[in-house]
C-alpha cells in the first residue's frame, strides 16, 4: 500500500467517524421530526416506532390554528432580535477596549463577566422579579429583552474579546495615521474585518434569547410569553400532547437552523478565526 | 340548588366585599384555564368584574407563585394550585373559611374538605377534582363466550372488577391473544396509594399525627397486591418501570390491555380512532378489606396573601363553587361538587360520573398527606421502595422498613 492510498483510507474512515458523530447529534431532532409527523393515534404507540407508518400534517395543524402559539412565536422573535442587537452594542465596544487595551482593570472586568456565567440563573430569577416589577415592566417585552440582555452580554463580551485577540492593534493606528478618530477607526476599519466574531457572537446570544425558558416563566405572563412557556404548556398534569408539543418543536427550531445556514460562512469563518495558517 | 345559592349570596355579602375590582388575574395551569373559563365568562358577565387567565406549564405555577411570594407582592389575585403543593403555600395564602358555608362543605367530598385544611386554615376551595377508577372492555366483558368460559375457570360471573381478587383474576383470565389483562403503572405511586387505604391504612406515608407509616401492614398488603399481575401472575408487561400514565393510557386505548384503573377524567378524551372507541366501561375504584377508596387528586383556588383583589377573588372564587358544573362542558370535563357532577349524571357521555363520585365520596378515601415536604418523601423514599419492588425480586416488608427509615430521617 503506497502512503497516498494508506491517506485515502485513513479519509474514508475519518468522514464516517465524523458522519456516525453527526448522524448521533441529529438522531434525537430526526426523531422528534417523525414524532411530528404521526397521526395522534400512533404518536404514543407502544412499543414505538421510529418512522410514521403514514404521515400526518394533523399536529401542524393544531399547533398553527392554536390562539396562543403565533403569537408566543412572535414574542420570541422580537425578544431574540432586540436581545442580540442590544447585546452586540454593549459587548462589542466593550470588548475591543477589554482586549486591545489590556490594564489590570480590563482582566478584572472581563474575569467578572465570566463570574457572572457562573451564577445559576435560578438564583437571579426573583432579585429580577422584583427589580421589572419596580420599574413596571413585568410581562412587557422591554422587560424580558433586558433580562434576556443581563445574561447574553457577559458571552458576548467574553466571545467577542477573545476574536478582537487576534485582531493587530496596528490596524487601528494605521488608519488613525490615515486620519480617523479612534471611534472612526473601530466602525469603519476594525468592525469589518470581524464580521465572522460577530456573526458568531450574535448566533449565540439570538440562540441564548430564543431558547430560554426560567425568565420567560417567571417575568412575563400572557402580554410578552415567549414561544418555550407554550409549547410546555402541550405537558399538562392530565397527559403530555406529545404530537402537537412536537410539532411546535419543529417550527420553533426552524428560524435557528435557518439563520445558521444563512450565516453558515461567516460562522465557520468566526469558528477558525485567529487560527494559525500554516 | 335555589337554597345552595340563597345561603352562597348570603355568605358573599356577610364577608363584606367592599370595593369592586375591575379586573382579577389568576394563575392557572392549562387544564385549569380550560375547566374554569366558563365560569369566569358568567361571572363577568354579572358582576363586570374581568378575569384575565395566566396561563403556565404545570411545574411553572409552583414555580411563578414561589417567585411573586418571594418578592412580596402578587400579581395574581387568585392561584389554582395541586393539592400537593397546599402545605407549602399554606402561610402564604389567606383563610377561606368565611367560604366554607355548612351547605358547601355539604356539597363537597369530606376528603376535598380535608385536604384544604391545613393547621386549622382553610387555605383554598376546590375548584375540580379527580380519581382513580376502573375502565374495562365492555365488548370483552359483555361476549358470552368470555363470561362462560370466566365462571368456568374462577367460579363466579364476569362483571366489573370490583375487589383485589377479582381484579387479579380478570387480568390473568384476559392475557391472551398478544393481550395483557392490564398494565403496573411504576413511574407514579399514586395507584399503590389507594391499594393502602383500601387496605384500611389510617393515612398514605403519614398518619394525622404526621407519624411515619409507610411500614406498617396496610403498605405491605397494598405493595404485594400492586406488584402481584407483574412478579406472579404475568399478566400485565414486564417493563412497568417505563409504565406512565400516558404508557398505560396508550396501552388501553391500542387494545394491548383489558382494563386499567385511571383518572376519570380520560373516560371522555378516549380518541375515536382507538381501537377500543365506543367499547370502553366504567366502575368505582377497587375495594380492599376497608372498602372502595381512591387518592383524590384536586386542584384548589388560593388568594394569595399579598393579592390586590381579595374582595373580588373571594367574589370569583364563591361563584365558582357555586357554579362548579359550568366547567364539565370543557374537554376534562370535570368538577369538585357533588351538585355539579350529580347534575349530569345519567346524561350520555357520563357514565363515569357515577364511579367518580362513588370514588370520592367512599369512606375510606383520603387525600396524601398535606406536608411541606411530601414531595422529597416521595422521591428520596416512597418512589425507590416502590420501583425496587416492581422488580421483582426484593421482600415488600424489607424494602417499605428501609424506605420508612430514610423517611423519619426527612423529617427528622
Amino acid at each position: 500500500m503506497t502512503d497516498a492510498g494508506n491517506r485515502d483510507i485513513g479519509k474514508v474512515l475519518i468522514n464516517a467517524f465524523a458522519l456516525l458523530l453527526v448522524l448521533s447529534y441529529a438522531l434525537p431532532y430526526v426523531y422528534l421530526l417523525m414524532t411530528s409527523l404521526k397521526p395522534a393515534a400512533d404518536v404514543q404507540q407502544i412499543p414505538p416506532s421510529f418512522f410514521p407508518d403514514r404521515i400526518s400534517l394533523e399536529n401542524f395543524g393544531e399547533v398553527l390554528g392554536s390562539a396562543t402559539l403565533p403569537s408566543a412565536f412572535a414574542n420570541s422573535l422580537i425578544t431574540a432580535v432586540l436581545t442580540t442587537l442590544l447585546s452586540l452594542v454593549l459587548a462589542v465596544p466593550a470588548a475591543y477596549v477589554a482586549a486591545q487595551y489590556r490594564r489590570r482593570i480590563t482582566v478584572l472586568f472581563l474575569l467578572f463577566a465570566l463570574v457572572t456565567r457562573m451564577v445559576p440563573a435560578v438564583s437571579l430569577g426573583v432579585p429580577l422579579f422584583q427589580l421589572l416589577k419596580t420599574l413596571g415592566l413585568l410581562d412587557t417585552t422591554t422587560g424580558l429583552v433586558l433580562a434576556h440582555t443581563s445574561t447574553a452580554v457577559p458571552l458576548a463580551l467574553l466571545l467577542m474579546a477573545a476574536f478582537f485577540e487576534g485582531v493587530p492593534r496596528e490596524l487601528e493606528e494605521a488608519a488613525r495615521m490615515d486620519g480617523c478618530t479612534r471611534f472612526q477607526a473601530f466602525v469603519k476599519v476594525v468592525l469589518p474585518v470581524m464580521k465572522s466574531g460577530i456573526a458568531i457572537t450574535a448566533l449565540f446570544s439570538f440562540i441564548a434569547s430564543w431558547n430560554e425558558f426560567l425568565y420567560a416563566l417567571l417575568l412575563t405572563s400572557e402580554n410578552s410569553k415567549t414561544a418555550p412557556i407554550v409549547i410546555a404548556e402541550y405537558n399538562s398534569v392530565y397527559g403530555l400532547a406529545w404530537g402537537p408539543m412536537t410539532a411546535a418543536a419543529v417550527l420553533y427550531s426552524l428560524p435557528v437552523i435557518i439563520v445558521t445556514l444563512a450565516l453558515q460562512k461567516q460562522i465557520i469563518g468566526g469558528l477558525t478565526f485567529g487560527a494559525v495558517k500554516g | 340548588m335555589k337554597k345552595l345559592m340563597s345561603t352562597s349570596l348570603v355568605a358573599l355579602v356577610s364577608t363584606g366585599f367592599t370595593a369592586q375590582a375591575e379586573s382579577i388575574n389568576i394563575l392557572v395551569e392549562g387544564g385549569g384555564k380550560m375547566l374554569q373559563e366558563a365560569v369566569a365568562e358568567k361571572f363577568t358577565e354579572e358582576t363586570g368584574i374581568e378575569v384575565v387567565f395566566t396561563e403556565v406549564p404545570y411545574q411553572g405555577v409552583f414555580d411563578k407563585l414561589s417567585a411573586e411570594i418571594a418578592s412580596g407582592s402578587s400579581n395574581f389575585d387568585i392561584a389554582t394550585i395541586d393539592v400537593v403543593w397546599n402545605a407549602n403555600f399554606a402561610p402564604h395564602v389567606d383563610d377561606l373559611s368565611g367560604l366554607f358555608t355548612d351547605e358547601v362543605r355539604a356539597d363537597l367530598p369530606s376528603a376535598l374538605v380535608e385536604d384544604a385544611k391545613v393547621d386549622g386554615k382553610m387555605i383554598g376551595m376546590p375548584a375540580w377534582a379527580n380519581a382513580e377508577i376502573v375502565f374495562y372492555r365492555k365488548d370483552l366483558w359483555e361476549d358470552p363466550d368470555n363470561q362462560a368460559a370466566f365462571k368456568a375457570e374462577y367460579g363466579y360471573d364476569l362483571a366489573p372488577p370490583a375487589t383485589w381478587e377479582q381484579w387479579r383474576d380478570m387480568a390473568r383470565f384476559f392475557t391472551k391473544d398478544d393481550m395483557h389483562g392490564t398494565a403496573t403503572v411504576g413511574l407514579f405511586s399514586e395507584e399503590w396509594m389507594a391499594h393502602v387505604l383500601q387496605a384500611g391504612s389510617p393515612g398514605v406515608i403519614l398518619d394525622d399525627a404526621g407519624n411515619v407509616i409507610l411500614d406498617n401492614d396496610a403498605h405491605v398488603e397494598a405493595l404485594e397486591f400492586y406488584r402481584a399481575p407483574l412478579c406472579e401472575d404475568n399478566s400485565s408487561p414486564e417493563n412497568a418501570l417505563e409504565i406512565g400514565w400516558g404508557e398505560a393510557q396508550n396501552l388501553f386505548y391500542q387494545g394491548q390491555t383489558a382494563m386499567m384503573k385511571f383518572w376519570a377524567h380520560a373516560y371522555r378524551l378516549t380518541p375515536e380512532d382507538s381501537k377500543v372507541a365506543g367499547r370502553v366501561g366504567v366502575a368505582p375504584m377497587l375495594a380492599g378489606s376497608a372498602g372502595i377508596a381512591g387518592i383524590p387528586g384536586p386542584w384548589y383556588n388560593v388568594i394569595p396573601s399579598s393579592a390586590e383583589n381579595k374582595d373580588a377573588a373571594k367574589q370569583f372564587i364563591a361563584y365558582a363553587v357555586e357554579h362548579n358544573a359550568m366547567g364539565i362542558e370543557a374537554p376534562l370535563g370535570l368538577a369538585a361538587t357533588n351538585s355539579a357532577y350529580e347534575s349530569y349524571m345519567g346524561k350520555d357521555g357520563y357514565e363515569h360520573f357515577g364511579p367518580l363520585l362513588e370514588t370520592l365520596g367512599a369512606d375510606a378515601t383520603q387525600g396524601r398527606p398535606i406536608h411541606p415536604d411530601y414531595q422529597e418523601l416521595v422521591d428520596e423514599a416512597v418512589m425507590p421502595a416502590f420501583q425496587a419492588a416492581l422488580e421483582c425480586e426484593d421482600n415488600v416488608e424489607e424494602l417499605l422498613a428501609d424506605a420508612a427509615e430514610i423517611a423519619r430521617d426527612i423529617l427528622d
